[in-house]
């Protein structure tokens, strides 16, 4: 982050204008409504940049307040951005109220474990620690959005596109990010100027997938699915258990059957 | 050094990995499926179909060869009736399936699910696809000989009566859910 002034400048201009072409966008298409989170997301970037650049390009600070400000900045971003992904996932499967309230947990779940693997894994390196953390939050983002996807697989339900590729959006960039910062830290002073110049050209590619994908955006109304009455569930799923554990069991006869003759 | 490495780019590779097989094989939207027939038709099973399994497999016809000296025969009746087995495997899968997709429907349009059922449904589908794939393996490739069913017989005799019972409880549920799901229909339909 420290490193901002030794960026590319068209690079850094076109992704600020990206940012300010994505935030246009929002706005006109009165996307905020419905995305408000990933709209400040945008909105926060956008801010983080322009401070960063301000305070390196204007004020007289020392190297390590610079960094400060840098690193702080981007910590208050990736909280902005686990909202947003928190939002798309709302519109995933926040139509479907028993699933999403599943959902949520085990998501939250998922995040906590792939933050704790990660930390895990990068153990003894408490110079790299501000470095870690944050890759340990985007792996847990794209991790979060794998089993997203999986959830609607293993369900069977049809999420309209624009989630979807929001989705793929964030995902591919914290996948790209982890991918950077582990080669960032095993070759760390040869790689600093291309993990930064790698890094914002992947963030220039979501932010034009984000624009095309609210560039004819409407809101409408949600469509709400008629759930079933409460009781439904709780008397058909046991026995629906109970019958697949039945053709399961019927299985499991079949192969010890097969199995114990000569 | 090396471990994070490795640990951090191969969890990347699973993750992208994962996403390419639900992109590969998306699923089925399931919801249109919530109709009557649908739910009705899930009480009926293949399993029922397995009287006749048990006779095509009795082990008499096969005993009866051998004892006339036919070993060629018999040996040629077994290979022939091994389609009839995967034949039966794979209706199994489709029962299994059905009842699959009738709890994730009742499941997407319910208010409130709970973790333990739907992990348990989870647990179940795996288990089921881990053996019927070992299964239909073997018989296709030979490796393991066609199941004698009178000990098949032992244990439908004791999983029936549960089954039945469970069918019965079932067929009376799904017409009570297929008359909800209906009456929710209408209701969408007079709104528009």
């Amino acid at each position: 982050m420290g490193e901002l002034i030794n960026f590319p400048k068209a690079l850094w201009a076109l992704s600020e204008a990206a940012q300010c072409v994505l935030l246009g966008v929002l706005i006109a298409r009165k996307a905020y409504r419905d995305y408000p989170a990933f709209t400040f997301y945008v909105l926060a970037t956008l801010l983080q940049n322009a401070v960063v650049f301000i305070v390196s390009s204007f004020f007289d600070l020392s190297p390590f307040s610079i960094w400060c400000i840098s690193w702080g900045m981007q910590g208050f971003v990736l909280c902005i951005r686990a909202l947003a992904v928190a939002e798309v996932a709302r519109h995933f499967l926040g139509h479907f109220r028993g699933i999403w309230a599943l959902a949520r947990r085990i998501l939250l779940g998922c995040a906590a474990v792939v933050m704790l693997y990660s930390l895990v894994i990068s153990k003894h390196q408490w110079n790299l620690v501000i470095l870690n953390a944050d890759r340990g939050l985007e792996l847990a983002f794209a991790a979060v959005i794998v089993t997203l996807f999986l959830f609607v697989r293993y369900y069977g339900l049809v999420v309209e596109s624009r989630p979807r590729w929001m989705a793929m959006g964030f995902f591919s960039y914290s996948c790209f990010f982890v991918l950077n910062n582990t080669i960032l830290e095993r070759w760390l002073d040869n790689y600093l100027s291309l993990w930064n110049l790698l890094g914002t050209w992947v963030f220039l590619a979501a932010l034009l997938l984000w624009t095309w994908t609210f560039r004819n955006y409407q809101p409408v109304a949600i469509s709400v699915h008629e759930l079933l009455p409460t009781g439904v569930y709780h008397d058909l799923s046991p026995i629906l258990n109970l019958r697949l554990r039945l053709l399961n069991d019927r299985l499991i006869q079949f192969w010890h059957v097969e199995a114990r003759r000569p | 050094m090396t471990l994070t490495f490795y640990a951090f780019v191969g969890f990347v590779v699973v993750l992208l990995g994962l996403l390419a097989w639900v992109f590969k094989s998306p699923a089925r939207n399931v919801l249109p499926n919530l109709d009557a027939a649908n739910l009705e038709d899930s009480g009926r099973s293949h399993a029922t179909y397995l009287p006749q399994l048990q006779h095509a497999f009795g082990t008499e016809d096969v005993e009866f060869l051998v004892s006339q000296g036919a070993a060629e025969i018999a040996l040629r009746l077994r290979k022939e009736r091994s389609p009839v087995v995967l034949l039966y495997l794979s209706a199994l899968r489709g029962d299994f399936q059905k009842l699959l997709r009738l709890a994730r429907v009742i499941a997407a349009l319910s208010p409130e699910v709970e973790a333990m059922q739907e992990f348990e449904r989870l647990r179940l589908n795996v288990e089921f696809a881990l053996r019927y794939e070992s299964i239909r393996i073997a018989v296709r490739l030979g490796l393991a000989p066609l199941p004698q069913l009178r000990h098949i017989n032992q244990m439908v005799g004791a999983l029936s009566v549960r089954m039945e019972a469970a069918v019965t409880e079932l067929g009376e549920r799904a017409a009570l859910a297929a008359e909800l799901a209906s009456s929710l229909e209408r209701r969408r339909v007079d709104l528009t």
